[in-house]
């Protein structure tokens, strides 16, 4: 199952949804503490903890395989999606325990909207793919009103307005970006998590992306998952450095969150000679 | 793992290499500068103001290269901090240098005037002091070495003091003897170079603290600002 098919899937299964009265509003919107994340026996990530505030941007950087992609989709708990896939430790979202077998995965991929590294709209008019999660998240209202708003969020209304029956898949790789960013939060989630969202987007693109972030974060918590540092650097608030550490007796990697800052502060200054390391490009 | 922007900062080491050289240089002039003030040698002053022109050129050839850098690489942390505190000690060389240039320039306008002893013991102690100042100040950048860079400013005070002892004696010397005016203003300023030396050592330290720890100076006069605004703007029930 892709990526694409999984988000679909939870969508659909959203149709009878419930408020979960357990989640309340803080201006903290994650405490993640000692989270790891294991496949099978193997443990991918260790000890991660982080907290994350409402209305920032929080970037999550580092080598391949350091873990930050794994850590991202336990926001919203993809890596239920993963049989052998299993999460030790706390993620609260608003003071309730995320992974509580209380908690409804479905409301929380609602509330907690993700973006993929590559685009990914479904094969179908661009009204449609944003009108799509609403219509089966039962979400009333002129349908034509929520998508008119939510590719206005994206900025991409003045781009399409006057072919939204046109097939998504005509427009251009950032056009399609910024349309998953309109989709998602086109059944008005709290937070957008966001894997690598420009990594195959050219740098004008890339830019119009960084900026719509910056414009909507009024209204979203958003955790980026970027392997660029200037991105890190220009978009976020607070930015999680994490590394790679060997399993001597396995010869594997696990992930390690070392260093976790105001953005500023971890590009001027960092505390761990690791982050030195690795933002100034010297390894070993 | 194997370092992987070593272009980048090969880049960054020759900026500092070049740093150190022209800060060896302007400490080279410090004395030279003196001996040319108290021998009266023209010669001297003429090719330390033509030698100038060699620092100015290096100068700008290192703010462009660091610019190349920012521009090119956008240096992050250590680097960062590096390649900022390159630009702003560039400067503060560079006008330590342009300060010996006006010792020979005045070296020149008091040609042929007779100093009074204590002046001139006086002069060649301020030009130890400055020298030393800014060769401390040199080795804290090229050893990385954060308690030389702080040390600085306590050690500026001797230098501060000489000054007052020197105008005080220039004072003296005024009102015992026949002296030319032109002759006391150049000695004055003179005293004043030297003292700024010291300062431009000094700012060189807080950059160089900066550079190893991310720790900038205290910022005083943003300081006094605020605590005057706070006095200047009546309290909330006072304007209700």
């Amino acid at each position: 199952m892709t990526l694409a098919d999984s988000e679909i899937r939870i969508e659909v299964a959203d149709r009878d949804r419930d408020p979960d009265p357990v989640i309340e509003p803080s201006s903290t919107v994650f405490e993640v503490a000692d989270l790891s994340v294991y496949y099978g026996s193997f443990r991918a990530v260790r000890d991660v903890s982080v907290n994350v505030a409402e209305h920032e941007i929080t970037a999550f950087i580092g080598p391949s395989g350091c873990g930050k992609t794994t850590v991202l989709r336990c926001f919203n708990r993809m890596n239920d999606l993963i049989d052998i896939a299993r999460v030790e430790g706390r993620i609260s979202y608003h003071g309730a325990d995320l992974y509580d077998p209380a908690v409804e995965p479905v409301e929380v991929r609602r509330r907690i909207g993700m973006v993929f590294q590559k685009p990914n709209p479904f094969p179908k008019s661009i009204y449609d793919n944003v009108a799509f999660g609403p219509k089966v998240a039962g979400i009333k209202g002129d349908m034509d009103d929520i998508v008119e708003q939510s590719l206005r969020r994206a900025a991409l209304w003045d781009e399409v307005k006057d072919r939204l029956r046109s097939s998504a898949m005509g427009l251009s790789g950032g056009q399609q970006q910024r349309l998953c960013i309109a989709r998602a939060i086109a059944v008005d989630p709290e937070v957008l998590l966001m894997d690598e969202p420009c990594s195959a987007l050219d740098p004008i693109a890339t830019a119009r992306i960084e900026d719509l972030m910056q414009e909507i974060k009024d209204r979203y918590t958003i955790i980026i998952v970027t392997h660029n540092m200037q991105q890190a650097a220009r978009v976020s608030d607070r930015t999680a450095f994490f590394t790679t550490e060997v399993n001597e007796e396995s010869d594997t990697r696990t992930g390690v969150l070392v260093e976790f800052d105001r953005t500023e502060q971890l590009f001027s200054n960092p505390a761990d000679k690791r982050t030195e390391n690795y933002i100034t490009g010297r390894f070993g | 793992m194997p370092e992987i922007r070593k272009t980048f900062h090969q880049h960054l080491d020759e900026i500092k290499a070049d740093i150190l050289r022209l800060g060896a240089m302007v400490t080279e002039r410090i004395p030279w500068g003196t001996d040319i003030l108290l021998s009266g040698n023209l010669k001297g002053a003429e090719e330390l103001i033509q030698g100038d022109d060699e620092l100015d050129a290096l100068y700008w050839d290192i703010e462009e290269r660091c610019y190349k850098v920012l521009t090119l690489q956008q240096p992050m942390a250590g680097d960062m901090r590096s390649i900022v505190t390159a630009i702003r000690m560039n400067s503060e060389i560079e006008r330590s240098g342009d300060l010996m240039v006006n010792v020979a320039k005045a070296a020149r306008r008091i040609y042929g005037s007779e100093f009074d002893p204590k002046v001139r013991g006086l002069i060649q102690r301020m030009g130890e002091e400055a020298r030393r100042l800014f060769r401390m100040a040199m080795d804290a950048y090229a050893e990385n070495d954060e308690g030389k860079a702080a040390a600085l400013n306590d050690m500026d005070d001797d230098l501060d003091t000489l000054q007052k002892d020197y105008i005080k004696a220039i004072f003296e010397a005024g009102t015992t003897e026949r002296t030319d005016l032109q002759c006391v203003v150049q000695l004055a300023l003179v005293g004043r170079y030297y003292e700024r030396i010291g300062d431009h050592a000094v700012n060189i330290g807080e950059r160089v603290h900066y550079m190893i720890t991310g720790w900038l100076p205290e910022h005083a006069g943003a300081a006094r600002v605020a605590v005057r605004n706070s006095l200047d703007s009546p309290p909330a029930a006072q304007e209700a």
